[in-house]
């Protein structure tokens, strides 16, 4: 713990450029209108009652539709049942309300809203519709830039449905809860931009909480990631997810995530 | 049917020539947008200009993210084309300076908030109005021109113009 708080001092007094694309959150801000991210997402955590590690494969589409709405499609695919499971899959909406816009730095708020649906087995206390529940969650994110740092944080209700057909979710757990992330990211490289072709290095550090409303039990995560960005428009995120806290049952709260980002822009023209 | 064709294709032209008079006729835009420190965000910007037919050329400084528009002469580009783009990607205009002929600002839509004795062919001029500046200038401009009615109205059609050369 002490050594995340240097780590968030050492970033918060760095003056250096930064970034908002952050691994397991989503920004303030959306993909430009007209453009197409697409986004090939792998994680693999460590199994806590079982020997070895459960593979997710989550691609994901984002659409801008406007400079300040933009959508998404996801699948899930998991190996946590079976070879290569298709669990479910989910779709997002996303609005940006709010643009203060200065030179070099922003504040910004949206409003989002996701709805997944998942057939795999509910095995947690933990409610994530990202690739393990059925349900849906709605909330809002603020994210500023300010010294060329860029800081995220989101609140959002989060509640699980029936995992239909087969897994109804138990009546012993809470179906709902509040989700609350704080993330921090900077650009480390290039000090001085010479071209668009320049690789782009970002690190980046983010906490995950969640507080089921009927019972408190809650966790926190911290994700420390690194993030390479190709010709301003390929991405390559490796990240870490460690539990710090929790009172919670979860199965597999440990791993690494590996994403792949493309932006095709402008699919207009 | 040959004669009614080309009677139209003439009627067309000169219909097109005189808009292409009454209209800006941008040589040059130079846009610092404002709100990102990103390569990969002055990227969605370069390409949401770079579609634009009339764009010859983009020329991008990525520390300052100032974005230098060459456009095709006798295009019938206003600035708003401009503000639409960034904002597209994103983003905002915090400074838009453009160059033109000098008759085109002669023209109804551009209101002049300096005067500068100009003799040369070409103008180069700043645009003021809410959207080409940032939120702070926009607010300090909205009290040093407060008794410019048509300023505070925004109107969309009408561009208040700085001239710079």
């Amino acid at each position: 713990m002490r050594k995340v708080i240097i780590l968030i001092i050492v970033f918060t007094f760095q003056k250096n450029y930064s970034q908002e694309l952050f691994v397991v959150t989503d920004p303030a801000s959306n993909v430009p209108a007209n453009s197409l991210a697409v986004n090939i997402m792998q994680s693999a955590f460590k199994e806590k009652f079982e020997p070895g590690y459960n593979y997710h494969f989550m691609p994901e589409v984002t659409y801008g539709i406007n400079k300040n709405l933009m959508i998404r499609g996801s699948a899930f695919i998991s190996t946590r049942s079976d070879a290569l499971y298709a669990e479910g899959g989910g779709f997002m909406v996303k609005y940006r309300f709010l643009s203060e816009d200065d030179l070099n730095s922003h504040f910004r708020m949206a409003a989002f809203g996701r709805y997944s649906f998942n057939r795999a087995d509910i095995h947690q206390e933990q409610i994530e519709i990202l690739g393990h529940n059925t349900g849906f969650e709605t909330g809002i994110i603020a994210t500023k830039l300010i010294h060329k740092l860029a800081i995220s944080s989101s609140l959002s209700f989060e509640k699980a449905l029936d995992n239909k057909p087969n897994y109804p979710f138990p009546s012993s757990f809470g179906n709902n809860a509040t989700n609350y992330t704080l993330s921090f990211g900077k650009l480390m490289y290039p000090k001085k931009y010479t071209s668009f072709k320049q690789t782009n290095i970002n690190l980046m550090v983010e906490f995950v909480g969640q507080t089921i409303n009927e019972n408190g039990k809650s966790y926190v995560d911290v994700v420390p990631a690194i993030q390479f960005i190709f010709n301003s428009q390929a991405r390559l995120d490796l990240a870490y997810r460690q539990e710090l806290i929790s009172s919670m049952l979860r199965s597999a709260p440990n791993g690494f995530y590996f994403n792949l980002y493309y932006t095709f822009f402008d699919l207009k023209n | 049917m040959k004669k009614i064709n080309s009677i139209y294709i003439v009627l067309v032209s000169i219909v097109l020539i005189a808009s292409t008079k009454a209209t800006a006729q941008i040589s040059k835009a130079e846009i610092r947008a404002t709100g990102l420190t990103c390569s990969m965000c002055s990227n969605a910007i370069n390409k949401q200009l770079k579609s634009l037919p009339e764009v010859v050329d983009v020329e991008t400084d990525l520390n300052t993210n100032t974005f230098t528009v060459k456009l095709k002469e006798d295009n019938t580009l206003s600035p708003k084309v401009f503000k639409d783009r960034v904002e597209k990607a994103g983003f905002f205009i915090g400074t838009l300076i453009l160059t033109t002929k000098l008759e085109t600002i002669k023209q109804s839509t551009y209101v002049l908030i300096n005067n500068v004795s100009n003799s040369s062919k070409e103008v180069k001029f700043q645009v003021m109005d809410k959207g080409y500046v940032t939120e702070r200038e926009f607010k300090k401009l909205l009290k040093s021109l407060k008794n410019l009615a048509t300023y505070a109205s925004n109107n969309e059609d009408d561009y208040h113009i700085k001239i710079i050369n």
